[in-house]
């Protein structure tokens, strides 16, 4: 018996080892790869972008991005493949500039700080343009988004605006702009909205599935598919609120990049490769164009 | 200074965070659920560890299970647990708005801290002499009566100095309810920076609290032992001294 135990713990420990090694092994290949198209070669008609721009020097464009917002950016199930709109026109501007991308993970709230600290290149992460990050960064806009408020199905507390939030709960992602939006609604409150903030949409998005609050707020295109993902238990509510830009998040001292970058957008809205990346992911109302 | 240095760091954000109402918040709301988790997590790792070495296979073999439980899995998943998928095996809206982020927090690290605990009251118990278990019984004590009167005082002197680890450890741990919103003080240093974006000066701010709240308890935790000292002239050494020693300083003797 002692023997038997003996030799079965000396098999889950090798087991144990074998599958770091594994995963140790699996980690190699896919750092390089996270997202990339094949670099153009040298010659193509705008491969002279990246030219010139420090952050290029290298070769790729590295891309800090909360990747928990489908379908704007997420990890395509069960995988570590990033994909989405923002993937999407991050690729085809890397594509433009003859690069590849790289995106990397980083709490939303770390965003901008990340980016000055200079961990990436830019911030594509479903990032409304306003007036207090655009004190910290620059932006180049790309698309645009309004809140959409999702409730649960049949809209049980009659939910119609922003305002129809006072004196409800509701749950919110940490240091997204519904939060500030939520905060200036309180001011008008006779009743106060009591708003939770969590780490990622989808906690938020639980709290409204266990009845805990009332309503989430999050860009639209977020909550509709949130409502989609949910196979009828939640909705959203009429329109969007408040539409307004997103924005690619560079360092003020990004100069030569913003430069490069907003001429590639150009291009690939000239192209129709915008267009077809926005109608892919069924956000062509969102056009800038 | 922001020269010298090569980044941005306002320090007077520090000053000027230092005692705003959320940070207040923050400091209380760690406060109050270290505090209860540990009195609920002390009580409940007694228990299990006197089920641990108590004669009674079933008791024992819970006690045993419950610490390979709790110690084996991460506390923020238990957090999450706690706080959403309880609600969802009981399915009672009454249920779930009883708990609140506060309330799971304090669940599960009262549970959590029940674990460590038990290990830390067995050593103890384990350390005193069989011969005390003994002599109590030859008095016509009972187990319970020799453990509770006998043994568990003894084992407090052992107890109190890796008691005041976990204290110390858990002060910092409640950092991770941010997964379940509960506001704690580095939530709430999270909560302003995500909108000001003076993430090093809040942080800091979090810090110094932190320091402030170890400190305040590694005092208390020198002035315990000393009191449940037997030796006559340790008791005669200055509280300075002491506090020295808690604080990782101080070896003369």
């Amino acid at each position: 018996m002692k023997r038997w135990l003996r030799h079965s713990l000396l098999l889950v420990c090798v087991v144990l080892v074998a599958a770091f090694v594994a995963s140790a092994c699996g980690d190699e290949e896919e750092k390089p790869a996270a997202a990339s198209p094949t670099p153009r070669a040298a010659g193509s008609p705008t491969a002279s972008l990246a030219a010139g721009v420090p952050e290029l020097a290298d070769g790729t464009l590295q891309v800090g991005s909360d990747i928990a917002y489908a379908p704007i950016e997420f990890y395509e199930e069960g995988t570590q493949n990033p994909v989405g709109l923002d993937v999407d026109i991050a690729k085809a501007l890397a594509k433009e500039l003859g690069v590849k991308v790289e995106f990397m993970n980083t709490g939303f709230d770390g965003l901008i700080g990340a980016l000055q600290a200079k961990r990436f290149d830019i911030i594509m992460s479903s990032m409304t343009v306003t007036e207090k990050r655009q004190q910290e960064i620059d932006f180049i806009p790309y698309f645009t988004a309004g809140t959409g408020i999702l409730v649960q199905a049949g809209n049980p507390k009659n939910i119609q605006s922003l305002a129809d939030l006072c004196g409800k709960s509701v749950a919110v992602q940490l240091g997204t702009i519904q939060v500030d939006q939520l905060d200036a609604q309180n001011e008008q409150c006779a009743q106060k909205i009591s708003i939770t903030t969590f780490d990622q949409n989808p906690l938020a998005v639980e709290q409204l599935r266990l009845g805990r609050a009332d309503a989430v707020t999050a860009d639209y295109p977020v909550a509709a598919n949130d409502a989609r993902l949910s196979q009828g238990a939640l909705e959203v509510v009429g329109t969007q609120f408040e539409a307004a830009p997103y924005g690619i998040g560079l360092r003020k001292d990004s100069t030569a990049l913003n430069a490069a970058l907003t001429k590639a957008l150009q291009a690939i809205m000239d192209n129709g490769e915008y267009d077809k990346i926005l109608a892919d992911w069924n956000l062509e109302a969102g056009s800038i164009k | 200074m922001d020269v010298f240095l090569a980044i941005r760091f306002d320090g007077g954000a520090v000053t000027e965070f230092f005692f705003n109402d959320v940070i207040l918040r923050g400091v209380r709301n760690t406060l109050e659920v270290t505090i209860l988790a540990m009195l609920l997590g002390t009580v409940l790792g007694v228990i299990l560890a006197v089920m641990r070495v108590s004669h009674s296979r079933p008791l024992a073999g819970f006690s045993a299970f419950y610490v390979w439980f709790i110690r084996g899995t991460p506390v923020l998943i238990q957090l999450l647990v706690v706080y959403n998928g309880l609600p969802q095996m009981v399915g009672s809206d009454a249920f779930t708005h009883f708990l609140t982020p506060f309330r799971s927090a304090l669940i599960t690290f009262s549970l959590n801290e029940a674990a460590y605990m038990a290990e830390i009251v067995r050593a103890g118990i384990q350390a005193i002499e069989p011969g005390q278990m003994d002599a109590a019984k030859s008095l016509g004590m009972t187990n319970l009566q020799a453990m509770r009167r006998v043994i568990l005082p003894q084992a407090l002197r052992v107890v109190i100095p890796p008691a005041g680890n976990e204290f110390i450890a858990m002060l910092k741990n409640t950092s991770v309810a941010f997964v379940i919103a509960f506001v704690e003080l580095t939530t709430a240093a999270r909560l302003i920076y995500a909108v000001n974006f003076k993430v090093m000066e809040l942080l800091v701010v979090a810090s110094i609290w932190y320091l402030i709240m170890t400190t305040a308890f590694s005092v208390l935790q020198a002035e315990m032992e000393a009191r449940l000292t037997i030796v006559e002239r340790e008791r005669a050494i200055p509280l300075t001294t002491r506090v020295l020693r808690a604080l990782g300083g101080g070896r003369e003797r």
